[in-house]
């Protein structure tokens, strides 16, 4: 569905990504793993707009996408939930997932759609009119995938859903990532916790100094020292 | 709703401005006048600063741009009020959709350094352009009448004020309210949230800068004919730190608040007319306790203790004891629990 070839960024004169090719199957769950710096979150940026690439190709359902705008790549179904929740604070929760739909024009379908999400994070609907700044870290992290998910992505690219939550929010992350692949989600997972990784992925890329260093099967991962040394640091 | 909702507070408030006229004495009414003029550029930088976050200084310019746009097409031109009013004030959201293709590339201090300098460029130009400005000495703004309308000139003009601040602070709530008004705190929330979900960025920075500047030029053909004079001075850097007070000590983010800061800052302005100094001291002593001690401004105050008074999309002031929220410190891969 994602397929990324020979994809180039820089920043300036540092090469941040340099040739990275791989590619994220429609239905699947694919991880790109990596430490701090080593491009992941450039990676994203790239695969939605925000960065515009050096050179390379971005192929979504077959079409090019390489250096069109932010907004296109959420019309055409590839949308980001940012690293750091990124919710935006003083807006209610209702707020927050409409302006998620900011593509769309359809009122019906968004109002369905915000049922659907109440449906899948019924911890939101009670605060629905709560801003979402005042809610915990893992409610934050629902509005900022309710929010993602309020654009009817076809392909949700997450920037460490698991970062600064409690262990036990972080199993529910998993869950929740899981249900949305199996309602027919396509989801390319950027994370460092090589366990959320794992428990979730079919397959892993893991991203060092801005190339693919190794990809393997994801559920092997975690018992695979060598890959944890030589490549995470670890 | 409560007895003292939002509602019920301005439908008051409206009735009190409309029989004003019948009660007041001139130089009251001249003050009613003036709180409607700055409760419109108050709402206009509060769009700008408290609803999409741009932290800009051109609004005393746009006001300017108002004032002398109004009064010059009519000087120069012999235009009727009634064209050189709203051409005057379309002017000002013309310059201001202008900025705002520059500041699209900035932020934070170099958006606010940048506009600042341009304020002070306009008041280079209202200083220095003397054939058409008339330089330091201003100029007096033709008389104008209400003709064949039953009132003296101070009451229509009152009236106007009050018809085109109604209107505006509707026009406001709604827009606060739509998907664009959203759009400006998506802005000022998170920038690359609002960018990554496909809010255009451009756009919307520009109707902030564009619909800010209208409202001021609005308010800047108001207080020419009010004043009937327009010099420099009465646009330089005072009116800035003015209208920022406004919506600091009313409330960033809230259109009532900035009602609420302009009635409050040009009343006890007024009051403390006679006393030498004290204007200086009571203001800074005002901005003072209300950025120390109240940083959501009355509105916040009003909005915990007053039943009804919902206020959406209300800015929450920064809570100082919580951290950020990317504070928190990451824990190594080692430790996390594999779920």
């Amino acid at each position: 569905m994602l397929d990324i070839r020979n994809l180039k960024v820089s920043y300036g004169l540092t090469q941040v990504l340099r040739d990275v090719s791989f590619s994220v199957p429609e239905g699947k769950i694919v991880a790109l793993l990596g430490g701090n710096g080593s491009g992941k979150t450039t990676m994203l940026n790239t695969l939605t707009g925000l960065v515009k690439p050096g050179g390379g190709s971005i192929l979504f359902q077959g079409q090019e996408c390489a250096g069109i705008d932010a907004s296109d790549f959420v019309k055409r179904g590839v949308v980001q939930v940012p690293q750091g929740r990124e919710v935006w604070a003083s807006m209610s929760v209702d707020d927050n997932l409409e302006l998620g739909a900011a593509t769309r024009h359809d009122r019906a379908g968004i109002k369905t759609d915000l049922a659907e999400i109440y449906e899948l994070f019924p911890k939101l609907k009670v605060h629905r009119r709560r801003n979402a700044g005042s809610l915990s870290g893992g409610e934050q992290q629902m509005v900022a995938i309710g929010r993602a998910l309020m654009a009817r992505p076809k392909c949700l690219l997450m920037d460490e859903p698991s970062a600064g939550l409690a262990p036990s929010i972080v199993a529910d992350m998993v869950d929740t990532i899981l249900a949305l692949n199996k309602r027919g989600l396509t989801i390319l997972l950027v994370e460092q916790n090589i366990g959320v990784a794992a428990a979730v992925a079919e397959y892993a890329h893991i991203l060092q100094s801005g190339e693919i260093a190794f990809s393997a099967p994801a559920p092997g991962l975690v018992d695979n020292p060598a890959v944890l040394s030589s490549y995470l640091g670890r | 709703m409560a007895l003292f909702g939002r509602r019920n507070v301005l439908l008051v408030l409206l009735a009190v401005a409309l029989v004003l006229p019948a009660v007041a004495n001139s130089y009251q009414l001249y003050i009613g006048n003036l709180v409607l003029i700055y409760t419109l550029l108050a709402i206009g930088m509060n769009l700008l600063l408290g609803f999409a976050g741009q932290l800009a200084f051109a609004n005393a310019a746009m006001f300017g741009i108002g004032a002398y746009g109004t009064g010059l097409l009519q000087v120069h031109f012999g235009l009727p009020f009634a064209i050189a009013f709203p051409a005057g004030a379309l002017i000002a959201a013309a310059v201001g959709l202008a900025i705002s293709f520059p500041a699209l590339r900035l932020s934070g201090l170099y958006l606010a350094l940048s506009t600042l300098a341009f304020a002070q460029f306009t008041q280079w130009i209202f200083l220095h352009w003397e054939g058409v400005t008339f330089g330091a000495g201003g100029f007096k703004t033709p008389q104008i009448s209400f003709d064949p309308l039953p009132v003296s000139k101070p009451v229509g003009l009152y009236y106007l004020s009050l018809l085109v601040a109604v209107a505006l602070y509707i026009f406001a709530r709604n827009l606060v309210a739509s998907r664009v008004g959203r759009a400006f705190v998506a802005v000022r929330d998170g920038e690359v949230a609002a960018q990554s979900l496909g809010v255009d960025l451009l756009r919307t920075k520009a109707l902030a800068f564009g619909i800010s500047g209208f409202y001021a030029g609005v308010a800047g053909g108001l207080y020419s004919q009010a004043l009937n004079y327009v010099s420099p001075e009465g646009y330089d850097l005072f009116q800035i730190v003015l209208h920022k007070a406004m919506i600091v000590v009313g409330g960033m983010g809230s259109v009532a608040g900035s009602l609420l800061g302009a009635g409050i800052i040009i009343i006890v302005l007024e009051l403390l007319r006679a006393v030498k100094g004290a204007q200086e001291i009571v203001f800074g002593g005002i901005l003072l306790v209300f950025v120390l001690f109240l940083r959501g401004g009355l509105i916040s105050v009003i909005q915990r203790y007053v039943k009804g008074w919902d206020e959406p999309l209300h800015a929450a002031p920064p809570r100082r004891d919580e951290p950020p929220p990317l504070a928190v410190p990451a824990t190594p891969v080692a430790e996390r629990a594999a779920p």
